[in-house]
């Protein structure tokens, strides 16, 4: 992977809030494309804080986080929407609009972009019919059930074909059966060649990926092995 | 056609789009959020209503007052050994002054004595009383309307002063001016008392009106959140919230028309008679266009600025 261009890289990252308490502490971190990447950790531990730098939601106090080699905070606020394509985010409490069917709910994101409604009336259903959800369009999100909901919420970040995916907690709110539907999907977007970045507690979930593991405690960096487990310290 | 030209005709025609999906977001929005729309609009077409009313009921009495006023004259008498020929010329002198004379009007003796029974009803015994004294005790006069009310102190003080004046038996001035001083004040305190009510009322309207539209937006905070998250501009976000503004301000001011027309026809029979426009609905319907597209442009003003000023907190990152 050496002479490949990290998709997301943190140099010297740290993170204080305004009650001075740090969050993150010299955050050193390397992502390269296509990596399916599992952040785990105890809660408050500085998880969320992490993803949020990655899309831009926060911006770090001390060093920089690139994104494809450009440093993320000197985007500018007016093309952050524009930035935000680029990455997929899925989150633990969906983030659905409740006054939207599924469908208008991924449609949004194309809408807000400029498509033309041929487009998306071509490609809303097709990302809807790869998460299982085809014949649940035109239903509103207190309609479905949970598992749904977070399906709904990824072919929404799937819809702009990001390069990166961020899933903050997504199994937080489901029962066992919809968590694996919703990882085998996570696993079946990443096997396409999107990065993956799945940030949970989950220890069933890791420990049946085999893939890499980072390990986060106390705001910093534990451990961070290629095919990692789960691990309480 | 250069590549900056398509650019151009690229960005119009997406600003055109997104206009047109943020138009349609918000009348999405006025529809799904049923209840909340249906607060927020009724709330607005009280806030409108009273503004309405309290503007309606300053041109009523307006108009009542004026209509009294207009229905004074001021009437002078001649002494009884004055020919008819001489009062006539008198007449024809003053209704040469159009500027403050509207109108000079000879009534004979005969005249006021049948008015002054037709004005006591035809009663028989002051009838009779009349014919016991054998003769018309009424005097000759001229009835006298000026131009504007505020001109008779004028006029009295020109005929007092002329050549004519030793043939004058009297002019019931003094008794009119009482009236019109009292008609005078009535005016002006209902004109000041109905501005500062009808001042805080527009206030009060405004701040709930205001407050109302905060709490629909306070409600929709966490899907601002989303929508930036999913790629939305601020703008995109905002644009929904101001055109759902726009359509409170116009469903308010169509209910709020509604109502008052149907208050109109209420109130309309009492008030016949007393209005030049005939009655209540007259007026209103002389008003409606000027009171429709005022309350209209003051509920999507009220509806835009509140809904504007109420998204901005939530779009500062």
């Amino acid at each position: 992977m050496a002479d490949k261009q990290p998709i997301i890289r943190f140099e010297n990252v740290t993170k204080t809030y305004e009650n001075e308490v740090s969050v993150l502490t010299n955050i050193n971190l390397v992502i390269y494309p296509g990596e399916f990447l599992s952040l785990v950790g105890a809660s408050g531990v500085g998880k969320s804080t992490l993803l949020k730098l990655i899309y831009a939601e926060e911006i770090p106090t001390e060093g920089e986080v690139y994104f494809n080699e450009r440093p993320i905070s000197k985007i500018n606020r007016k093309h952050l929407p524009y930035f935000r394509r680029n990455i997929g985010t899925v989150f633990q409490d969906f983030k659905l609009l409740p006054q939207k069917t599924a469908f208008e709910n991924v449609a949004y994101a194309l809408e807000v972009d400029g498509r033309s409604e041929e487009d998306i009336n071509a490609e809303v259903p097709e990302i809807l019919d790869i998460v299982g959800l085809a014949t649940k369009m035109d239903k509103f999100p207190h309609q479905l059930s949970g598992g749904e909901q977070q399906r709904v919420s990824l072919a929404r970040a799937l819809i702009h074909r990001p390069k990166v995916i961020i899933a903050d907690e997504p199994t937080g709110n489901l029962d066992p059966t919809s968590s694996n539907e919703i990882i085998n999907l996570l696993l079946e977007i990443n096997s396409f060649g999107t990065t993956v970045i799945l940030a949970t507690h989950n220890k069933g979930v890791v420990d049946k990926l085999g893939k890499r593991v980072i390990f986060m405690n106390g705001g910093k960096i534990a451990h961070d092995e290629s095919r990692g487990k789960y691990m309480v310290q | 056609m250069t590549k900056a030209g398509e650019n151009i005709w690229y960005n119009k025609l997406m600003k055109t789009l997104k206009l047109w999906r943020t138009f349609k977001e918000g009348w999405l929005n006025f529809r799904r959020n049923g209840w909340l729309s249906f607060a927020t609009v009724s709330i607005l077409t009280l806030s409108l209503f009273i503004v309405a009313l309290s503007l309606l009921i300053g041109l009523t009495t307006h108009y009542v007052l004026g209509s009294m006023r207009d229905k004074v004259t001021v009437s002078v008498s001649f002494n009884p050994d004055v020919p008819e020929e001489r009062i006539l010329e008198i007449r024809d002198e003053l209704a040469r002054y159009k500027k403050e004379i509207a109108s000079v009007e000879y009534v004979s003796r005969e005249d006021a004595l049948s008015s002054f029974l037709a004005e006591s009803g035809n009663d028989p015994i002051i009838a009779q009383a009349v014919a016991e004294i054998g003769e018309n005790p009424l005097l000759s006069s001229v009835v006298i309307k000026a131009v504007q009310p505020d001109q008779y102190e004028v006029i009295v003080g020109q005929i007092e002063r002329s050549t004519f004046q030793s043939d004058i038996s009297r002019i019931n001035y003094a008794k009119n001016k009482k009236i019109f001083d009292r008609l005078d004040k009535i005016n002006s305190v209902t004109r000041q008392f109905g501005l500062i009510l009808g001042s805080a009322f527009v206030f009060i309207a405004v701040l709930i009106t205001f407050n109302t539209i905060r709490i629909t937006i306070y409600s929709h905070r966490q899907e601002f959140e989303i929508m930036r998250l999913v790629g939305a501009s601020n703008t995109y976000v905002r644009m929904p919230f101001v055109f759902e503004g726009i359509f409170y301000g116009v469903a308010a001011a169509l209910v709020t028309t509604a109502s008052l027309s149907i208050v109109a026809h209420f109130i309309s029979p009492i008030t016949e008679g007393a209005l030049p426009q005939g009655n209540f609905m007259g007026l209103y319907q002389q008003f409606f266009f000027f009171i429709f597209f005022g309350i209209l442009l003051l509920g999507v003003l009220l509806g835009v600025i509140s809904s504007s000023i109420a998204i901005r907190r939530y779009l500062k990152v």
